[in-house]
């Protein structure tokens, strides 16, 4: 019991910080002042005008798209990283997954820019200040996670079932479509899981790589809070947000077990 | 002996820890990072130091990091001197934050332009404008007037603010014959500069990269940042429109209420708005002096946001009303980032 003591102190602290965001949502915004006013609903109908509405759509998309690409990205190299025979190749994969974590995300995004900038690539579509340069952003940012994920559900996959399956007649391909891929599953899951709820409350990416175009929650957050000055307006859009990712998570969180639970 | 000589080590210890540091206590600047602390460390604290004795300590962030640390700090201030935008000034003194400032205290201010004293706590220190900037290696027109910005050769290559839309708001209301309170009528305006427009930019370290990778080379600029680029060799122009003056910044000085050093605290201010030491500032950072007696260099006379006499002051520059745009700002950039910003 003695052991659950800091936890439990991590989340009573965490719970007034969300008490007093909750607080300053439903205070009086006056323009030109730091002083609150009175309760009001005021913030809480301003942030869900449509124009609120579409950044939280936006965030959506943007995370449930990188989700997706990201998945589809790291699932190859997370195989190679768990299965490939040359422990050179496996070492070699590893370092370049991790390489990231040792860069700030800052760097890397700035690095993207220069990249996705037209200044040393022609490239023949936009990207800088788009939201699949941003898309893109993301997708390398959350990369080196999902390949751990995947790569620790694959390596747990008892190869004993693959071999039954390929004894049996079946090719490669059929035995990682029809046993690899539904037994790495959980993989899958709590890979995009976490994925999805980062990217949710991305920051930088979309700040330095959207050029102030492409927001997402997090942006507008700061945006309301340190450029408007509106910090009832900025916790209400905040508490709007957290709703609505719990709300997503639960969603999805459900969505994978039934995808999980069919799998297997 | 040996407790003699015990004695005497704690003694000195008591003295090592307490008694020097009361006699130096520090005065503690709130300031943006970077090169301003740098500058206004050697050319103001350094100065300041060797005249009073009193050591300056600093405090960097944002202007508006520091605006909430001040907030949360108000019953105990972690800091005496605040350097702020004008405009910013406004929202701190609505909390109570800033003490009014004894004139007394401050017969330099007596030198001062009239736009500088922005209210009874808060004193300009130096000024800038936000103009036009732009590379003529990467723009093929002449850029010479606010209205130019609109011109369809300017497709997709401007950049300009969108943390403090402020600036663009009230050149396109004045050209539309209105002003900073009468802001709707400049809106149809800034609609039209849409398609000019490449990206928009959070900070001056992203409008300085902007303009250096090229990605938006022509931009809305802070014309000190503009001056840095080019002492760094980037082909850049700072224009003076010639259809409207360019919007002026003026950075302040004020005393925190509460604070326990308010003499030393005047002493610092009086001595930033001292002849010498703004013609110290006026030559490093490249902007204005608040301080009419101070000289400007003959390569900065008459440059964007650098005004030598009252009557460049009202005719080379726009000043915004800070009350107006303090209470607008959250309005403006609603507005902005619904029309202007979102696609």
């Amino acid at each position: 019991m003695i052991l659950l003591l800091p936890a439990v102190g991590v989340m009573v602290l965490l719970a007034i910080a969300l008490a007093a965001l909750l607080q300053f949502s439903v205070l009086e915004f006056i323009p030109g002042s730091l002083r609150t006013g009175g309760l009001t609903t005021r913030n809480l109908e301003a942030v869900l005008k449509p124009q609120y509405l579409r950044y939280i759509w936006d965030t959506v998309v943007l995370s449930a798209l990188t989700t997706v690409l990201t998945l589809v990205a790291s699932y190859p190299v997370a195989y190679a990283l768990a299965r490939s025979r040359s422990a050179k190749l496996r070492s070699l994969l590893l370092v370049l997954t991790l390489a990231p974590f040792f860069t700030g995300a800052i760097v890397r995004t700035y690095a993207w820019m220069l990249v996705l900038g037209t200044t040393f690539i022609p490239w023949p579509v936009k990207l800088l200040f788009e939201p699949a340069g941003v898309l893109i952003g993301l997708v390398h940012f959350s990369m080196p996670t999902m390949i751990l994920i995947l790569a620790a559900a694959i390596s747990h996959i008892d190869r004993t079932y693959e071999h039954a399956a390929a004894s049996l007649g079946a090719r490669p391909w059929r035995v990682f479509r029809r046993v690899t891929l539904p037994l790495s599953m959980p993989g899958v899951a709590s890979g995009s899981l976490v994925v999805f709820a980062w990217t949710f409350s991305a920051f930088p990416t979309p700040e330095l790589l959207g050029g102030g175009r492409v927001k997402m929650i997090a942006n507008v957050v700061k945006d309301l809070a340190l450029d408007a000055f509106n910090w009832p307006g900025s916790a209400a859009f905040a508490a709007v947000a957290l709703a609505v990712t719990f709300l997503l998570l639960a969603v999805v969180t459900r969505a994978l077990a039934r995808a999980g639970g069919a799998a297997a | 002996m040996a407790r003699r000589s015990r004695v005497a080590v704690l003694l000195a210890a008591v003295l090592l820890f307490t008694g020097p540091a009361r006699a130096a206590d520090p005065l503690v600047v709130s300031v943006w990072g970077g090169n301003w602390k740098d500058t206004i460390e050697k050319v103001v604290a350094k100065p300041f130091t060797a005249k009073t004795g009193i050591p300056v300590e600093f405090e960097v962030g944002g202007t508006l990091d520091r605006l909430a640390k001040a907030r949360v700090a108000k019953a105990a201030p972690l800091v005496d001197i605040t350097f702020t935008t004008s405009h910013v000034g406004r929202l701190y003194m609505s909390d109570g934050l800033f003490q009014k400032l004894d004139m007394a205290k401050l017969p330099n201010a007596n030198e001062l332009a009239r736009e500088a004293m922005r209210s009874d706590s808060h004193v300009g220190v130096w000024a800038y404008v936000y103009t036009i900037a732009y590379r003529p290696d990467q723009v093929k027109m002449n850029i010479t007037k606010w209205a130019d910005l609109w011109d369809p050769q300017l497709k997709g290559k401007v950049g300009m603010p969108d943390f403090d839309p402020s600036h663009i708001i009230t050149i396109s209301a004045l050209l539309e014959g209105g002003d900073e309170r009468t802001w709707q009528k400049g809106q149809e305006r800034l609609k039209r500069l849409k398609p000019n427009v490449a990206a928009f930019f959070s900070t001056d370290a992203r409008s300085q990269d902007l303009m250096k990778t090229g990605e938006a080379p022509v931009q809305v600029m802070l014309s000190i940042n503009a001056f840095h680029l080019i002492e760094q060799g980037l082909p850049v122009k700072v224009v003076n429109p010639a259809d409207k003056p360019g919007v002026v910044g003026i950075d302040t000085m004020a005393i925190m209420a509460g604070t326990k050093k308010s003499d030393a605290a005047h002493q610092f201010i009086d001595l930033a708005l001292s002849r010498e030491i703004q013609e110290q500032l006026v030559a490093t950072f490249k902007a204005g002096p608040t301080n009419l007696k101070a000289v400007v260099p003959a390569k900065l006379r008459g440059q964007p946001g650098v005004f030598g006499t009252p009557a460049e002051w009202k005719e080379r520059g726009y000043i915004m009303d800070d009350e107006t745009r303090a209470t607008s700002l959250p309005a403006w950039k609603e507005w902005f980032n619904a029309s202007i910003v979102a696609k």
